[in-house]
């Protein structure tokens, strides 16, 4: 396109715009490495003390980081394991089976999109009691995995409905059964979104507050959202630096398969579930 | 049935499990737990009847007789035939029957008067204490007895002799059950309680305003980063994704560092003579710009992406038609571009309306509906009632209802926009049939 217009109004109405979040940002990632002084805006001198926190808990009574850490990786991973596992075989039954119920099942799923966590978590919390599995990290991760799943057949039916039919009915005249059609033709051509939704719901997990808050409130099963969290609120002497570094390590796995798997995740993320 | 059919149902097996046992379980609860006064006070298994001081003060405003109430109160110790017995295998048959001839039938107030009695007997237990147990026998109190069933309670509260008529029973045992009974109250409560017609306000309003933001600030993003040369664009939208990639706690935390009174617009505006606040929760109006502001953002990066797509999905065939004949970029937006991209417009404000009602976290993080409860909006008031309350007890019961709520305009929402966005071609048949 010609550019009949000026760009530096745009860019720079968009520059003043911006400016918050790259503030917000670009001292995320310095004041972990440095210290300034009460009421300055400008930092004046470079330290690694704040990093402490990964060889000894910041304060007495805190959990260690990396058992932290290891919990979370448990939660996320094995949510994005049950998710992508369940939605592979729902997904593919919504999109080209034929059964029983499945415009029921369909307009089901997209209707438990209209449940979000609030309206299950009172009922939920008081199941997990009743059944022991409050306080536990598996109540979490089969809560998360419920919530999650309506979302991951979604997405699996969109992308199996992308594979041409030809490929299917090939297959079924050279005399194979639609279970084999399935295992050998049409699962190799949606790897892709399997790893997308994968990443995905890892992400979804990663970030989790509330379920974990809620669900597994104590130490043992802590996750770097509730660990972070409990430290913010404990605002005996909030220490921003700290906070930060925290911050920047819980979120640098986040920044990092972003990065990478950029385009993979920006056709989930158009889909993604948060306000 | 066919094959298919089985091979179709086997392969959604796993999720309808998942989804029986995490989605609709829970609906339902939530629907039954509405109808109960469960809360953290009651417990959530079953109760037990007991009479404590609380009942005792509570009795009255129940229309329970006064001067009745305080007697249950007392300390009561009567000479009958279970308490001679216990006194017999105890303290031997001389005593016993000495007790019974000369106080049978009486009754103490406070254990006191009875060790009096029991002192004058001749076959008295030897020391002072062994007397205040054998006066315990005789104690027919109920106060601070736990009675597993109804029963046990009536049967105590008939030992008692206090003359009470069924009704009176009735209540006392209804005031005295400690765990959950059925009741409609709750929905009474949200009817009538001006905190549930504030959470509906701070709902509308935040649904409104955010709302707004999202959408046209998005799609301010998505055109302003369509029409920007590549590079520019570029690191617009890293910049513009980033609310939305990061974890809630960091993103609040980093909005925390901002606005507190020692973060950075306070020093900033220190410079010009302003002083330093806390400009998330200073006033209302702070704490309403926040809100609207913090989940904007999110949203605003949301709708970024999806009308990006939507507008690269234009033939540019038709921009470069629109130049050709002189349009201008304004024009070009308002009559090329924004008549293309009705349907996504319309999806992301369906689709958002939706989230955002019942969306709390960001809010729990950052103003936790304060101050005062003026930007506690409906979910986060359901949330504060059931599971997170500073005040006192957690009302399981109260907030279920306030969820089913929520429940009921979820599903009457996604009915409509099933209908709106043509869920018939979504359903199109299977091309295989076996």
């Amino acid at each position: 396109m010609t550019s009949n217009f000026k760009t530096w109004p745009v860019t720079l109405l968009l520059a003043v715009l911006s400016l918050p979040i790259v503030i917000m940002f670009a001292y995320l990632i310095v004041d972990t490495v440095t210290d300034t002084t009460a009421g300055s805006l400008i930092p004046d001198r470079f330290t690694l003390e704040h990093w402490r926190f990964l060889f000894e808990p910041p304060q007495t009574g805190r959990a260690d980081i990396w058992a932290v850490t290891l919990n979370t990786f448990l939660f996320a991973g094995s949510t994005s394991l049950i998710v992508v596992s369940v939605s592979v075989t729902s997904g593919y039954a919504l999109s080209r089976l034929n059964m029983p119920f499945r415009k029921f099942f369909l307009g089901g799923v997209l209707t438990l999109h209209a449940f979000p966590t609030v309206t299950l978590i009172i009922a939920i919390f008081l199941m997990l009691q009743m059944t022991g599995l409050y306080n536990t990290l598996i109540g979490v991760i089969l809560v998360k995995t419920a919530l999650e799943l309506p979302f991951g057949i979604w997405i699996m039916k969109g992308f199996y409905d992308t594979v041409p039919w030809e490929i299917e009915m090939a297959g079924i005249a050279d005399g194979a059964d639609r279970f084999t059609v399935w295992r050998k033709l049409v699962l190799p051509q949606v790897h892709p979104g399997l790893a997308a939704l994968g990443l995905f719901s890892f992400l979804s997990a990663w970030s989790e507050f509330i379920l974990p808050q809620v669900l597994a409130p104590d130490g043992a099963s802590q996750v770097l959202s509730t660990y972070m969290q409990n430290l913010i609120k404990d605002d005996r002497a909030p220490d921003f630096n700290l906070f930060k570094s925290v911050g920047l390590f819980y979120a640098l796995p986040v920044m990092t398969i972003y990065l990478i798997f950029n385009q993979k995740l920006m056709n989930i993320y158009g889909g993604g579930t948060k306000g | 049935m066919r094959r298919a059919h089985l091979l179709g149902l086997g392969f959604m097996a796993p999720a309808l499990l998942i989804v029986c046992l995490f989605f609709l379980a829970p609906v339902i609860m939530t629907a039954v737990f509405s109808f109960t006064n469960m809360s953290s006070g009651t417990g959530i298994s079953g109760g037990a009847y007991e009479v404590t001081e609380k009942t005792v003060r509570r009795l009255p405003e129940h229309g329970f007789p006064e001067a009745k109430a305080e007697m249950l109160a007392q300390d009561v110790y009567r000479i009958d035939p279970a308490g001679l017995t216990a006194l017999g295998a105890g303290y031997g048959k001389a005593l016993a029957d000495e007790v019974g001839k000369s106080l049978s039938g009486k009754t103490f107030n406070g254990r006191r008067d009875l060790e009096r009695a029991l002192k004058k007997m001749k076959a008295r237990p030897r020391s002072i204490r062994e007397i205040k147990v054998a006066a315990d026998l005789f104690k027919r109190s109920v106060l601070n007895t736990r009675y597993e069933t109804e029963d046990a309670f009536v049967a105590a509260i008939t030992d008692l002799d206090l003359k009470l008529d069924t009704s009176e029973r009735a209540l006392l045992s209804k005031v005295a059950y400690t765990g959950w009974t059925w009741t409609t109250e709750n929905y009474e409560l949200i009817a009538t309680l001006p905190s549930t017609l504030r959470a509906a306000a701070n709902t509308l309003t935040y649904v409104g305003f955010t709302l707004a933001f999202n959408v046209g600030f998005g799609l301010f993003l998505a055109l302003a980063t369509f029409y920007l040369p590549g590079a520019q664009a570029a690191t617009f939208r890293a910049i513009w994704i980033l609310p939305r990639i990061l974890p809630p706690v960091i993103y609040i935390m980093m909005w925390k560092w901002l606005t507190w009174d020692t973060g950075f617009i306070s020093s900033f505006l220190s410079n010009f003579d302003v002083t330093p606040r806390n400009w998330m929760l200073h006033s209302d109006i702070n704490a309403w710009v926040s809100i609207v502001l913090i989940n904007g953002f999110v949203g605003a990066s949301l709708g970024m992406i999806l009308f990006s797509s939507a507008l690269r999905a234009i033939p540019s065939s038709m921009l470069y038609a629109s130049e050709v004949d002189g349009a201008s970029r304004l024009q070009q937006i308002w009559y090329i571009i924004l008549p293309q991209l009705r349907w996504p417009i319309l999806f992301t404000t369906a689709y958002q309306t939706l989230s955002l009602l019942t969306s709390f976290d960001y809010i729990y993080l950052s103003t936790d509906g304060g101050p005062g409860s003026s930007t506690e909006v409906w979910a986060l008031y359901t949330f504060h009632t059931a599971l997170n309350n500073y005040g006192g007890a957690l009302q399981y019961g109260l907030g279920a209802a306030l969820a089913l709520v929520l429940v009921v305009i979820g599903i009457a929402a996604s009915l409509v926009y099933l209908r709106l966005f043509n869920f018939d071609k979504l359903v199109a048949k299977p091309r295989i049939e076996q």
